[in-house]
């Protein structure tokens, strides 16, 4: 019970050093509130052109669809991450053993700057955007089951972590892994469905992505939000999809734990 | 002063002019070469970044792909023809990319560390030295990625006049003109709002209007992509034009497009005007 409540200081003590430290470039998060809305404008009349007279297409009509892309930027503002380029950061300056000698663990440290970095993303990003979307466009963006979305939005949050810290670790190989993450950046923009809702890919593709992280990182949430999960033909309930992203998550999890062994077996360090 | 030294006089100064236009045209050349010994000394970084730059801008291609592939589509216009659109558009990307998008992430960079001054003392102009100095190859896989899909989608469509292609042509160079101008309002913010790298993704989010056809979007929106920021030059009216969709509309564009490229230069220079350094 201490160690858990040891942590949770430690927790809170990180997000709130982070939160102050980002708070003094807010101006950066409230670019959100001007990008956010002019690429869902963008969306908003691709996809109104596109139904045309059309009611469905793939499955989902067009407020869905609206709905989709609405909620899509919204949830993508609560679980941004860049652990990895703060990793890689690390590695590649030497920083990280500063951290190795820390009687903390570093992807629990890093963990935590997220919260607070988030929670700034949720004030200055979230709230403002919220308010545009349904007061100024008027798109219905509330969750039709509060409490599983809530759930799945978290368990995007730590995919999102735990991915990105797991790429931030190819940094212990390669040292510059910069390239690394842009490939995945650019596979994870299509794949989670940030651009386009995966229904619209090919069914093998569609099936494929199954096994992939990167549906439980955008796509899955966000259909979780609209209240009807489907992937390659298949549908399913809802608890039964944000079960598969509560495993998939714990998969990633013990990933990373293995990698991040492996990785300090090779780490080597001089002058702390 | 007498004819024939009026005439000497005007000799003078034609013969400085074509003597600084040849310093700058080897200052460029020289640049240029530095870019490609520095992309031929990182050769694995250059092709990875060719590589991705290159994926990175056909997702666009392919979400127009996907939605058509899924029955649907925009109203008036076939798949081949967004994607001539689209394709305009990785094209006059990767010539800005090449050629003069580097001036707002060293202006950026410059202004941050304080070292603007290291340039402004150069015996060259400011704005053409940052220029010439961020020339890049990268973007030459994205320009052969939009000349692939450009070439795809003209072998679909009709045949154009050599008239249309000449209209093109002149349509593309102002599309990149206003790229031009973009990037040096850009560069102009940064020098109050100090380094915040998310000021391409103000102006990306406007651009993003000029990768569609304008009929999808209302008269409101397509009167602020053609007159107040004309991003619909960059690609669509060039595309209209191969087209043969070209109209009156087009002639009352190309002024205000060049407005816009004199106003970034304006304001790039009128902030470099105001810039203070004490030392670099």
């Amino acid at each position: 019970m201490n160690t858990i409540r040891k942590n949770l200081n430690i927790l809170r003590a990180v997000a709130v050093v982070t939160y102050k430290e980002w708070s003094a470039y807010r101006t950066h998060s409230m670019v959100s509130i001007w990008v956010g809305p002019i690429y869902f404008i963008v969306q908003y009349f691709i996809w109104s052109a596109a139904y045309g007279g059309k009611t469905q297409i793939n499955g989902m009509d067009l407020a869905q669809i609206i709905t989709y892309f609405g909620a899509s930027t919204l949830i993508g503002y609560l679980t941004m991450d860049f652990a990895d380029w703060n990793l890689q950061m690390l590695v590649r300056t030497g920083k990280f053993l500063t951290f190795a000698l820390r009687p903390i663990h570093h992807r629990f440290f890093a963990f935590s700057q997220k919260v607070g970095h988030r929670v700034l993303g949720l004030i200055f990003e979230f709230i403002p955007c919220y308010i545009i979307f349904t007061v100024l466009f008027r798109v219905s963006l509330v969750p039709k089951y509060i409490g599983w979305t809530i759930l799945s939005v978290m368990l995007a949050f730590l995919m999102n972590f735990y991915i990105h810290y797991i790429l931030g670790m190819t940094a212990f190989w390669f040292t510059q892994s910069s390239g690394i993450r842009r490939v995945f950046d650019l596979l994870s923009g299509v794949f989670s469905g940030i651009f386009i809702p995966l229904v619209f890919f090919p069914q093998t593709l569609q099936k494929i992505l199954f096994f992939l992280p990167f549906p439980y990182m955008s796509y899955v949430p966000v259909m979780v939000f609209t209240g009807d999960f489907a992937l390659a033909g298949i549908r399913m309930d809802i608890p039964v999809i944000v079960g598969i992203q509560g495993l998939a998550v714990c998969i990633t999890i013990l990933l990373s734990e293995v990698i991040y062994r492996a990785s300090m077996r090779r780490f080597n360090g001089v002058g702390a | 002063m007498s004819n024939k030294n009026k005439g000497k006089e005007v000799i003078k100064i034609r013969s400085h002019k074509r003597f600084r236009i040849k310093r700058y045209l080897t200052v460029y050349r020289e640049c240029v070469k530095v870019a490609f010994a520095s992309a031929s000394t990182y050769r694995l970084n250059f092709l990875l970044n060719c590589t991705i730059m290159l994926l990175g801008d056909i997702i666009f291609p392919l979400i127009t792909v996907l939605i058509y592939g899924s029955g649907a589509g925009f109203k008036g216009w076939t798949v081949y023809e967004v994607l001539l659109i689209q394709s305009i558009f990785t094209m006059s990307t990767a010539i800005a990319d090449m050629t003069f998008h580097g001036v707002m992430w060293v202006t950026m960079d410059m202004v941050r560390n304080g070292n603007m001054e290291m340039v402004l003392i150069l015996p060259i102009d400011t704005m053409f030295i940052l220029m010439a100095r961020t020339f890049s190859f990268e973007g030459i896989g994205l320009f052969i990625g939009g000349l692939t899909i450009f070439m795809v989608a003209l072998f679909n469509i009709s045949a154009p006049s050599i008239l249309m292609w000449l209209q093109f042509i002149a349509l593309f160079i102002i599309g990149v003109l206003v790229m031009l101008g973009i990037a040096l309002i850009m560069a102009a913010i940064s020098f109050k709002w100090i380094g915040n790298s998310r000021i391409p993704e103000i102006f990306g989010s406007i651009r993003s209007f000029g990768k569609y056809p304008q009929s999808i979007f209302p008269k409101s929106v397509v009167f602020a992509t053609s007159i107040l920021i004309p991003v619909a030059m960059i690609a669509y009216y060039p595309a209209a034009a191969l087209l043969g969709r070209c109209n009156w509309e087009v002639f009352v564009v190309i002024l205000p497009c060049f407005l816009f490229l004199l106003f970034g230069i304006y304001l790039y220079r009128y902030m470099i005007r105001l810039y203070q350094g004490v030392g670099g």
